[in-house]
């Protein structure tokens, strides 16, 4: 009876990732835990809801404890292989990779993942494959057509990756990831009226979907050089862990800092004084930039309608 | 009994008085040390941080060593070995430094629980009026005793951030 009442409740958990109700979800998997904390499964669960909630030491936590208890399972193994992923630990997630890949019958999910480890690793030709063999498997797999696109957006080969993007909308015309990646392709290709038409459609079904916020503010970018700048330096700045940008941080700081002390003690007055307003001015503008940029894309946003579905 | 999730804070009665993990960082910088380590101890503790007792020793540990750096840098300018002038400047940029990172590590430790806690409804305080009255405050603070260390490890960022 508690058996099948928790394979109720991490049903119904999963059902409402899917949906984006993410505190909803964590309560569902959070109550199966609560009758079976040594569920090997509904560990891995919740660490899948917490890593779309982007708590990745939540979840990092809870698949750890999944593995603990069940070493076997393949789908605890691409649980495993996301979880390390957004660590960046992407030799290991490799590894899960391959365990859930070995399985009797794996998932085209198993493989997008897989593609998805094999890109961040350098691997793009192994990444193509592997969708392949997703595709192989389900030749209308969203996931994996959506994938397909943006291995071959970020190749460049925008043809190619219209058309991935075209047949995953064909497969689903309301699947949001494949509305941003083709928001994407148009952007790159300077069509920013129809990339708009894109976010515009994700943001009116979800107004908080990351993907389709961020191909907003991308269009904005586009459109303000100034704001665009800092949008980029952002971007490049956020490319790692937060450890990454506060040590690039720190190191700007330090730098400018030293040479406005050598530069003083060599009496190199102008050249000091322009280093320390040089500083000063990168000070402001990258503290102001932010709250203009936001409220440009916010002001923006009001444009957006919500689907009344929403 | 409701399965506690490792990363979710606990329930505290301070919860009214948690500020953005940013304001004790801007308060380094603006204010100095003397409101941003405490400032950080008592929101870990107000936020039921998971980490708490983690960030709270940090907060001792960056008292403690910058004040062993600092009374390092005061001996070795003594002894002669650190001359006045640049090189003076430098170690104590390099002072300055180890407090940022410390700054910076403690407050990206407590954005992650700061996150969650934000998550579940978590109530957040303005911290302008905290961090006006600890600018006001400042002179007086490091007014209270004049040795170099006091003020070496409770003022702010020379020079801005």
């Amino acid at each position: 009876m508690e058996r099948r009442q928790i394979s109720v409740l991490l049903e119904q958990a999963d059902v409402q990732r899917r949906l984006g109700n993410h505190r909803g979800a964590t309560g569902l998997a959070q109550r199966a835990l609560s009758l079976d904390p040594d569920h090997a499964v509904a560990h891995a669960v919740l660490a899948d809801i917490l890593l779309d909630a982007r708590r990745l030491p939540g979840a990092g936590i809870e698949v750890r404890n999944a593995l603990a208890l069940d070493g076997h399972d393949p789908y605890i193994h691409r649980v495993a292989a996301a979880v390390l992923t957004a660590e960046r630990k992407l030799d290991d997630a490799w590894a899960h990779c391959l365990i859930a890949l070995q399985a009797a019958a794996p998932t085209p999910d198993a493989f997008v993942l897989g593609a998805q480890v094999r890109e961040l690793l350098g691997d793009p030709a192994q990444a193509r494959e592997l969708l392949r063999e997703a595709l192989a498997l389900d030749a209308a797999n969203t996931a994996a057509l959506t994938q397909f696109a943006q291995l071959e957006r970020r190749a460049g080969a925008y043809d190619e990756a219209a058309r991935l993007a075209e047949l995953a909308l064909e497969a689903d015309p309301l699947y949001r990831p494949a509305h941003i990646v083709a928001g994407h392709i148009d952007l790159a290709r300077g069509d920013t009226e129809s990339a708009e038409q894109h976010a515009k459609f994700v943001l009116q079904g979800d107004a908080n979907d990351l993907g389709g916020l961020e191909l907003w503010a991308a269009i904005r970018a586009r459109r303000s050089r100034l704001l665009g700048a800092w949008w980029r330096w952002n971007s490049w700045m956020s490319l790692g862990d937060d450890r990454r940008r506060v040590a690039m941080l720190m190191a700007g700081y330090l730098v400018a800092q030293i040479a406005i002390i050598i530069t003083d003690e060599l009496e190199l007055d102008r050249l000091s004084v322009a280093l320390a307003l040089g500083w000063l001015g990168f000070c402001a503008y990258t503290w102001f930039a932010p709250a203009l940029f936001r409220r440009m894309v916010t002001s923006s946003l009001d444009a957006v309608r919500l689907d009344p579905e929403f | 009994m409701t399965y506690q999730i490792a990363d979710q804070p606990i329930d505290s009665s301070l919860r009214d008085h948690v500020v953005r993990p940013s304001a004790p960082l801007l308060a380094a910088m603006l204010c100095g040390t003397w409101l941003a380590w405490p400032w950080f101890a008592f929101n870990a503790i107000a936020m039921g941080s998971p980490t708490r007792r983690k960030e709270v020793a940090l907060c001792i540990a960056a008292f403690v060593s910058t004040g062993m750096l600092a009374w390092l840098v005061i001996e070795l300018f003594d002894l002669g070995w650190i001359p006045k002038g640049a090189p003076l400047r430098l170690a104590l940029l390099g002072l300055t430094g180890y407090k940022l990172a410390f700054t910076y590590y403690i407050e990206l430790l407590q954005k992650r629980t700061f996150h969650v806690y934000e998550y579940y409804g978590g109530p957040v305080r303005d911290a302008r009026r905290i961090l006006s009255a600890g600018w006001f405050a400042r002179g007086l603070v490091l007014g209270l005793s004049s040795h170099p260390i006091w003020g070496i490890v409770l003022d702010g960022l020379p020079g801005g951030m």
